[in-house]
């Protein structure tokens, strides 16, 4: 069980470790054979290449401010819709129908979006903006959302949204106040999710950004193989960066993430 | 408040769950509807709280259509028999939720709950989250959240059914003494008939969406409409006995066991006897039929042995075997043989 455990922890940590170490050693020894694994001579000279003289700062802001937004659209929203497709009967079996069509935009894959989305954002001038990131991935981010929350949604007990409205209040102050801070776990795991999933995107990135102020993070990153040398200092440092935002986000969360992922299955 | 129903019926998806209902409450009644499940009288209630729409006809509140005015507007308290605390509210915010939403300020808002809490004796449970309660100290706090405010009416869906026997007894009587002090309209579901006898002021009996019969306690004890209500108040229930051209029903009181014979009397035999302290329920074979007497406690008899029954015969009743609709209660006695 636990050497399972071990195996497991060290083929997915071995390439983060690689590309730390990587990160803070220099060119030479980066390539030196066999790899000095543990003992080098550290430095910070990569760091320094893709903050300072390269605009890996400006990719971080930009991936920070696209992953943000978008997720908290996606959550608006989403939410929303998942509430509305949870608790109100519509007409024609919509409510089946409805679902089942969002969830159908997540099964082509997504280079079948590419080339169109880029054409519409070039038509409506949104071309290199983070604008175009942020509409893409809350577009791309909502029918998780809808999903996820339309099952938070549908495990709450009626009676307690019943109550609130039979206590004078409208549907959507009942969502405010009642609903929403039940479901919070739920909220919260799926804010997690919608975040990674923008902050790495890579390939829409690519796609609708090719200058540095509207660039992120991973398609800054990838953009260090060029056709003469592949710069692996710079790229491990900006990854290294890339990782902590991400990494601090869901331990904060970690609490909701663990109740929020097993909220179906025990009911509290 | 007064409250109408009016020719309403309610289907789910083909299914009629209440069948033309009429039905008026006056001003500061205690309601009772009373049936089995699936009678249609929890749909009935949420239908007036305008948690369900009626398919058709027209539910009045003083005089006025409320068909298509949205619960919030309506203006009316209702304790759920899950009681529907908000979990990640304390007490006091649960009790004050109706105020807050009202927006009342905020001092007059804790006065209204301290006077509430402090009429249910809940005071001391204000800080506390709903889930470190027990299940009457819930109930308790569900029907402060009804009276923190002066709604029209009060609608409580089985709200007792959740206690243990003793709490219910006891929270049975809190409940008519609190309608009786704040004279509030009260519409109460229910399908224990010993809730619905002892706190109406008119009960209605439901049955299959139908309403059956519409009266005081004693009226529906007294002088059932059909064999259905007949049978479903009073416990033990009432006896039935096929007889030529009607069902006869008598009570368990109405029949006297005798261990001697007597002029007139039937003979039966013991089944079996339930000593319940203060009386002995006697299940009795007479013939192919079984009937169950009360008789006193110290009832002697034991299983199988041969006793002998006088029925009192202006207590009878007789229903149209197939409709179940009673004709009467004073029928010659003549007419029927055991």
């Amino acid at each position: 069980m636990y050497l399972a455990l071990v195996a497991a922890l060290v083929f997915a940590l071995a390439p983060v470790y690689w590309m730390l170490t990587i990160s803070f050693k220099t060119e030479g020894e980066q390539f030196a054979s066999p790899p000095p694994w543990l003992v080098f001579t550290p430095t910070l000279e990569h760091y320094y290449d893709a903050f300072v003289t390269r605009a890996f700062g400006q990719y971080l802001l930009t991936s920070a401010i696209v992953a943000v937004t978008s997720t908290a659209c996606a959550l608006v929203i989403g939410t929303l819709a998942a509430y509305a497709l949870a608790r109100f009967e519509l007409p024609l079996k919509l409510n089946r129908r409805l679902s089942l069509w969002i969830l159908s935009t997540r099964m082509f894959p997504a280079i079948v979006t590419a080339v169109p989305l880029f054409l519409m954002m070039r038509d409506v001038q949104l071309l290199n903006t983070r604008a175009a990131l942020i509409i893409v991935y809350t577009a791309f981010n909502l029918p998780f959302v809808v999903w996820m929350m339309r099952g938070f949604f549908a495990d709450l007990p009626r009676d307690l949204e019943e109550a609130a409205l039979v206590d004078g209040d409208s549907r959507l102050g009942a969502l405010v106040r009642v609903v929403l801070p039940l479901v919070s776990p739920g909220l919260a795991a799926t804010a997690v999710f919608c975040l990674i999933v923008s902050w790495n995107e890579f390939l829409f990135a690519l796609v609708l950004t090719q200058t540095d102020a509207a660039m992120t993070l991973p398609v800054g990153i990838a953009g260090r193989v060029t056709q003469y040398e592949i710069k692996w200092g710079v790229m491990s440092a900006a990854a290294s960066v890339a990782i902590v935002p991400i990494l601090v986000f869901a331990l904060a969360l970690q609490k909701y993430l663990v109740r929020g992922l097993s909220m179906g299955a025990v009911k509290g | 408040m007064s409250i109408e129903f009016r020719n309403v019926t309610k289907t789910f998806g083909g299914v009629c769950v209440v069948e033309d209902l009429s039905l008026e409450v006056r001003d500061g009644e205690f309601i009772v509807l009373l049936g089995p499940s699936g009678c249609g009288k929890t749909t009935t209630l949420r239908m007036l709280a305008g948690l369900e729409t009626a398919t058709s006809g027209d539910i009045l509140i003083n005089g006025e259509r409320v068909n298509d005015v949205p619960t919030q507007h309506r203006d009316l308290a209702m304790v759920f028999q899950s009681y529907a605390l908000y979990p990640h509210m304390t007490i006091a915010e649960n009790i004050g939720y109706p105020l807050r939403v009202r927006k009342i300020e905020k001092a007059d808002r804790a006065a209204r709950v301290q006077r509430v809490a402090a009429m249910l004796e809940i005071e001391s449970l204000l800080e506390r989250k709903p889930r470190q309660l027990s299940g009457g100290e819930r109930q308790r706090v569900a029907l402060a959240r009804a009276i923190v405010r002066e709604p029209r009416a009060y609608l409580m869906d089985e709200p007792l059914s959740n206690l243990d026997a003793r709490l219910r007894v006891q929270m049975r009587g809190e409940l008519k003494r609190l309608q009786h002090q704040l004279g509030t309209t009260t519409i109460y579901v229910t399908h224990d008939q010993a809730e619905a006898m002892t706190l109406a002021s008119r009960v209605a009996v439901m049955k299959k969406g139908r309403l059956q019969q519409f009266d005081t306690p004693l009226n529906i004890y007294n002088h059932p409409a059909n064999k259905f209500v007949a049978e479903f108040v009073g416990s033990p229930s009432m006896n039935f006995i096929d007889g030529e051209n009607a069902t006869i029903g008598i009570r368990p009181e109405h029949i006297q066991v005798l261990t001697t014979p007597e002029d007139g009397a039937i003979e039966a035999r013991v089944y079996v006897t339930e000593l319940m302290g203060n009386e002995t329920f006697v299940f009795l074979s007479v013939g192919a039929n079984r009937l169950i007497a009360r008789a006193p406690a110290d009832f002697p008899a034991d299983v199988d042995t041969k006793v002998w029954l006088k029925l009192a015969n202006d207590k009878l009743h007789f229903f149209d075997p197939v409709s179940g609709i009673t004709k009467g209660t004073k029928q010659e006695s003549s007419e029927f043989k055991l």
